[in-house]
């Protein structure tokens, strides 16, 4: 294959030198125009009359010509495969010793390829084809959406599930937990943990636990725990999981939140430093227990000082420091002086060992 | 080969150190040194092991060399070893050696710090034969009379990785120290410092009251040593508290509520 410019377009993609050069010269344009214009049709179709035109155009016969193209496309216009066959045999045709070969030749491709014309009952078949595969277009966006709503549905139900299996483990839960909580934070307890129980009783698990140690260690107010509980509840409403982790105590926010509302300093802050503050001026291993243990320990132990979960008698920490100093040094030197393990037999022993540590004027 | 030698002189204590007894080690040391015994001083650090023998040394008329141990310490060290001083090689004895030769007071300070093959040249010196074997020279070294050993030991650093032989501890006359008693520290602390017996008697209390602590998180108590700091800083003009915080809490702890509890002692003082 060769290319070819000029005005005939693509048609020099198929147009072989030798096939232009048997064209007479004069009629080399009209060639090119022609099986540009039958190639529009299909390329396949414009290859085959290219290569059967020139033979037509060397017998000078226009008619010939006129004739094989509107034959060709009036088969090509039925099924361009029998169109492209049909190019190809009809030279011949026309040289048959019947002249009317090639037209009843040409009759018959056209029936057979074109069959025959439609009935009533498949047009009515057609037309209701049309008009159900309108109707599903129609009906598939509801399709769509049942299907979310089956989805979500069923999203609700196991997370109903999951709230009634909560339920049930908050159920088995609460009345050990109540057992220790103090009588006088009952009412508050009961009141903040009804409120998270509401929203999730996953979460309210987690409260229940949280506000029992944060109430009986004397952390939280009745107000502070109020608080606590609502901003939980406001997290707890934007990401379920984060709210459990709040009530938790497990997010940084919560410990955050634990911190501003708390009033006064916490023991738990300065525990150790009194421990070993009141070990270092009794001489004995001093224990710093909070007030929330005197219902399990001995009041007045030989080894333990018993001190508030809060100093809240300052404002200032500083201040609230020196108040648990004062009071874990009471308790050393009850310890170190055995103020409760005092009896009267025990004067010269005692007397004799403060005069031994301090000197004559202990005595 | 030439043979080099510190002057012994070098080593003689002028004047009298201040050391006030706490017992009978005075005398304990000086029946040591008239029997050829060596002696092994335990007890915490900054109790006064240290200027216990310097004031021995000083009462004795005796030079005193003093090798501080560390884990890097090995015998060669401590007999010595030949160097090059130009085209010569030159041996040059070690402190023990020197002490040795010159018959005066060697104080091996903490030797459970030293390397174990240290122990090795000791032996020999403790027992009977008081020899020094320089193995290297191919040379013995007979320990005068008035030479002795004096090795310090502190029981409350020693683990299982680092503890003296009972070979070893089974060599010395020990003499056990401890923190004074309040009455005498008192009186170390204005002598040594320079305070006054109320500010003297508010760091022992002080002191004490953090010995308290030593089972509960510090290894050891404050010091007679440092105590003896605070003085001198509060002497120098500096504030009671930040004396005591700058010589006390901080030097003996690194843990901070540790540090804060002791603050809060010394707070109750001054």
């Amino acid at each position: 294959m060769s290319t070819q410019g000029g005005p005939t377009g693509n048609v020099g993609m198929y147009v072989g030198r030798e096939m232009l050069a048997s064209v007479p010269e004069d009629r080399r344009d009209d060639y090119l125009r022609l099986v540009e214009e039958i190639s529009d049709l299909k390329y396949q179709l414009g290859v085959e009359v290219a290569r059967q035109l020139p033979r037509l155009f060397q017998e000078q016969d226009d008619t010939a010509v006129e004739r094989y193209l509107d034959q060709v496309r009036s088969i090509a216009d039925v099924g361009w495969k029998s169109g492209v066959e049909v190019a190809k045999q009809l030279p011949d045709l026309y040289h048959a010793p019947d002249p009317r070969i090639a037209d009843a030749y040409i009759e018959i491709i056209a029936d057979a390829t074109q069959g025959t014309p439609d009935d009533d009952e498949t047009q009515a078949f057609s037309s209701e084809l049309e008009d159900l595969e309108r109707q599903l277009r129609e009906i598939e966006p509801k399709q769509q959406r049942a299907q979310e709503l089956k989805s979500l549905l069923a999203a609700r139900d196991r997370r109903d599930e999951k709230r009634r299996k909560h339920a049930q483990e908050l159920a088995a839960a609460l009345p050990p937990i109540l057992a220790r909580l103090r009588a006088r934070h009952r009412e508050v307890y009961m009141r903040e943990v009804r409120l998270v129980a509401s929203a999730d009783p996953e979460a309210a698990l987690e409260a229940a636990n949280t506000l029992l140690d944060l109430l009986n260690s004397e952390r939280l107010s009745h107000d502070g725990a109020a608080e606590w509980t609502r901003r939980g509840l406001d997290v707890l409403e934007k990401n379920r999981e984060v709210g459990r982790g709040y009530f938790r105590m497990g997010s940084k926010y919560s410990l955050d939140v634990l911190e501003e509302l708390r009033e006064g300093l916490a023991l738990r802050q300065v525990a150790r430093v009194l421990k070993l503050y009141a070990t270092a001026l009794s001489g004995r291993d001093v224990a710093v227990r909070g007030i929330d243990e005197m219902e399990t320990v001995d009041r007045f132990g030989p080894d333990h000082i018993i001190l508030p979960a809060d100093m809240r008698f300052f404002q200032d920490d500083d201040r609230n420091f020196t108040a648990y100093k004062v009071a874990a040094a009471h308790g050393a030197a009850r310890i170190e002086f055995g103020t409760y393990r005092f009896q009267l037999d025990d004067v010269p022993e005692t007397v004799e060992a403060l005069t031994e540590r301090y000197g004559n004027s202990a005595a | 080969m030439a043979v080099e030698t510190q002057r012994m002189e070098d080593f003689r204590l002028e004047a009298e150190p201040y050391y006030l007894p706490l017992g009978n080690e005075v005398e304990l040391f000086e029946a040591a040194y008239a029997a050829n015994l060596p002696v092994m001083l335990k007890g915490p650090t900054g109790c006064g092991k240290t200027r216990f023998v310097e004031y021995m040394s000083w009462k004795l008329g005796r030079t005193l060399v003093t090798v501080g141990c560390h884990e890097d310490l090995t015998a060669s060290d401590l007999v010595g070893k030949y160097t090059l001083r130009g085209d010569e090689t030159v041996w040059q004895d070690g402190p023990l050696t020197t002490a040795v030769k010159a018959g005066g007071i060697a104080y091996l300070d903490e030797v459970v710090e030293a390397r174990k093959d240290t122990t090795v040249v000791i032996h020999p010196l403790t027992d009977d034969r008081r020899i020094l074997p320089l193995e290297k020279k191919g040379e013995v070294v007979q320990a005068p009379d008035d030479f002795m050993l004096v090795i310090s030991y502190n029981p409350g650093y020693q683990s299982v990785l680092k503890d003296l032989k009972h070979s070893t501890k089974q060599r010395f006359v020990a003499l056990d120290f401890d923190y004074p008693t309040p009455d005498l520290e008192e009186v170390i602390l204005q002598e040594e410092a320079g305070i006054d017996a109320e500010t003297a008697s508010k760091l022992v209390k002080i002191g004490e009251k953090v010995r308290n602590l030593r089972t509960h998180g510090l290894e050891e108590g404050v010091s007679t040593r440092l105590l003896v700091y605070a003085g001198q800083l509060i002497a120098g003009g500096v504030e009671p508290v930040v004396a005591c915080e700058a010589t006390i809490c901080k030097p003996i702890t690194d843990d901070l509520e540790m540090q804060r509890s002791i603050l809060e002692l010394v707070n109750t003082q001054f």
